[in-house]
């Protein structure tokens, strides 16, 4: 725009323009360093309305939950029921941490491959099943998760006769964790670059040697990262497996047995009578954010391992 | 000048008598087209592809290059709405209906695309092996041998061969582009297709690349497409002109040997692009 004008006017113009130009920048550039100011400070007022209750929750959390975590018993103990000349007396939640990694492993052994399949073939198809199939699965991704219980239960314990078990409680869980796999598995395979798959088919590979060569190894941070979300979501959730675990008292690995899990621990727990049990529960808790966020901790880990690796 | 001109038309329309240093050819297109939905985007184009020497594509962007280079290797096969028709025969054998699988035909016609694109999950050595793994071939010996001779080929052998177990994007990009070349002569084709092999590369990688052509072609035909007029002028022993048409389609204007082309073409426009005067 000057340059034009310097151009057609005479040298003095040009400058009296240069001149007005810098003024109105200068006005330009006050009133935005204003409204900068001010969105900064919105941002921050969000920010501390953001971290104030989660500060406080691990406050909570660590505080109340510190004290009941150092013991070994807690670990290694079934539950006692405190009685009036042993109140204190609650045992530990040996039953509830194997029965939740009881839980989450049959539960990822049935979700995890059939959800990462069905999302690269998602991501790869244009086919009718599959648009019936993602709308599905983003259906029960929003589908309230003591849905998963109910249909467990009548399904598994009931009709199936298997009865109140692990594998009941991780069937549900597994169905809750499908939609999650799917579709985190379909966008991850979506992001590999269509130039990888023409230049494997341009190879002389068959499309599903495609999939399974090229795209699946250039997707699995994404993948993974879908799975390990759904176990978390999983570890946590108490209706799923309200209805059909049973709530066992024993420590055991087998699919068939009665299991107990660590967030029905804490419901049980929390509606106690006894104080001692209701104090235990944070207990609980911060073992069970724990197991979370060293699960998370370790996928983002492996996650930019791989990536720095290529 | 007439009689000159007339002379010139006949010999090019009387291609087998022409040139008795001219091959048997590779591949040969039969009034090739290819359209997406209906609507073409390149058409017209009749040449013959000669074993051995290296034929480039040229011409201004969207004036189809892309397009009918991939057609020669079925890569529109998995574009919805692509339609080829006309004739692409290899060996004479008609690629689209003859005797032969699509597989097999990608084997035999191997392709560099404009970007590198190493598998990145996998390692120097994985890359150039990778196409004889995906057909199934399960040899250490023979894919060792593969290795080394495609990465010689592609003159990657010295700076790769003590880290063939580094992950390949570690490469530059240059090397990169080799090692995707190295990739494809591994399957040992019979055509290389190149789709402007060095336009993401710089000066360097780019001669680099040029360098190996003349080596290449003893023991495959290239067809390269490049919008790189001294490229083409360099590397190339025959030539394909494609414009866009008033329907923005592109069709071939000329073919003949890159020196016809560009020192005497006989279509005035081939004359003014490779004068740089548009495109
Ligand atoms: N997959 C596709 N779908 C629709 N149109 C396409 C597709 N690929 C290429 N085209 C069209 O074909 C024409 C030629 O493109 P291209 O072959 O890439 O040209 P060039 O390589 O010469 O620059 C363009 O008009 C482009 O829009
Ligand atoms: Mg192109």
């Amino acid at each position: 725009m000057s340059n034009m004008i310097e151009l057609e006017e005479p040298e003095a113009t040009g400058h009296q323009m240069r001149d007005e130009i810098r003024t109105i920048s200068d006005r330009v550039r006050r009133r935005r360093q204003l409204r900068s100011k001010i969105m900064v400070t919105l941002c921050a007022i969000a920010l501390s309305i953001t971290a104030v209750p989660l500060f406080l929750l691990l406050y909570q959390l660590f505080n109340r939950g510190l004290p009941v975590v150092l013991h070994t018993g807690f670990y290694t103990q079934l539950p006692q029921t405190p009685t009036l000349i042993t109140p204190n007396a609650t045992g530990g939640v040996s039953n509830a941490i194997i029965g939740t990694l009881v839980l989450s492993l049959y539960a990822s052994i049935m979700a995890i491959p059939i959800g990462v399949l069905v999302g690269i073939y998602l991501a790869e198809s244009d086919s009718k099943l599959a648009t019936s199939l993602r709308v599905i699965s983003q259906t029960m991704a929003g589908a309230p998760s003591i849905l998963m219980g109910l249909f467990a239960f009548s399904f598994v314990v009931r009709d199936l006769h298997i009865g109140f078990s692990a594998l009941a409680g991780s069937f549900a869980l597994a169905v809750l964790m499908l939609p999650v796999i799917i579709i985190s598995s379909e966008i991850a395979v979506r992001g590999v670059p269509n130039t990888l798959r023409e230049a494997g088919l341009a190879l002389g590979a068959k499309p599903h040697k495609v999939s399974m060569k090229i795209v699946l190894p250039a997707a699995v941070t994404g993948i993974v990262t879908g799975i390990i979300l759904a176990i978390s979501r999983a570890i946590g959730e108490t209706a799923p497996v309200l209805l059909v675990i049973g709530g066992g008292y024993i420590n055991s690995w087998k699919p068939l047995d009665p299991v107990a899990a660590l967030p029905l621990s804490i419901y049980e727990n929390a509606k106690s009578e006894w104080p001692s049990l209701r104090t235990e529960v944070w207990g609980i808790a911060l073992v069970l954010v724990v197991f979370v966020f060293v699960l998370s901790l370790s996928a983002r880990i492996w996650a930019s391992r791989k990536q720095q690796a290529r | 000048m007439d009689q000159e001109f007339m002379a010139q038309v006949e010999t090019k329309v009387a291609a087998p008598t022409e040139a008795p240093e001219r091959g048997t050819a590779a591949m040969q297109l039969k009034n090739v087209a290819v359209s997406f939905h209906g609507r073409t985007a390149v058409r017209d184009c009749t040449f013959d592809v000669t074993k051995n020497r290296v034929t480039s594509l040229i011409g201004p962007s969207g004036s189809g290059k892309t397009t009918l280079l991939r057609a020669l290797n079925r890569l529109h096969d998995l574009t919805p709405g692509a339609k080829v028709s006309g004739q692409i025969l290899l060996e004479g054998t008609d690629i689209y209906r003859g005797d032969i699988t699509v597989t097999e035909l990608r084997t035999r016609v191997g392709m560099v695309f404009q970007r590198p694109n190493p598998f990145p999950t996998m390692s120097i050595y994985e890359n150039a092996v990778s196409g004889l793994r995906f057909n199934g071939v399960k040899k250490k010996a023979i894919l060792d041998e593969a290795a080394e001779t495609s990465l010689k080929s592609a003159a990657l052998w010295d700076s790769v061969q003590n880290r063939l177990k580094v992950a390949a994007s570690n490469l530059s990009g240059g090397e990169q582009q080799r090692l995707c070349i190295a990739r494809a002569l591994a399957m040992d084709p019979e055509v290389l297709l190149m789709d402007e092999p060095t336009s993401a590369l710089d000066p360097i990688a780019t001669l680099k690349i040029e360098g190996l052509m003349t080596e290449l072609k003893k023991r495959v035909t290239v067809i390269i497409v490049t919008h790189n007029m001294q490229q083409a002028a360099r590397i190339s022993d025959d030539c394909a002109f494609l414009l866009m048409g008033e329907d923005r389609a592109g069709e071939l204007i000329e073919f003949d040997t890159t020196e016809k082309i560009f020192n005497n073409p006989i279509d005035p426009r081939t004359l003014d692009y490779t004068l740089g005067r548009f495109g």
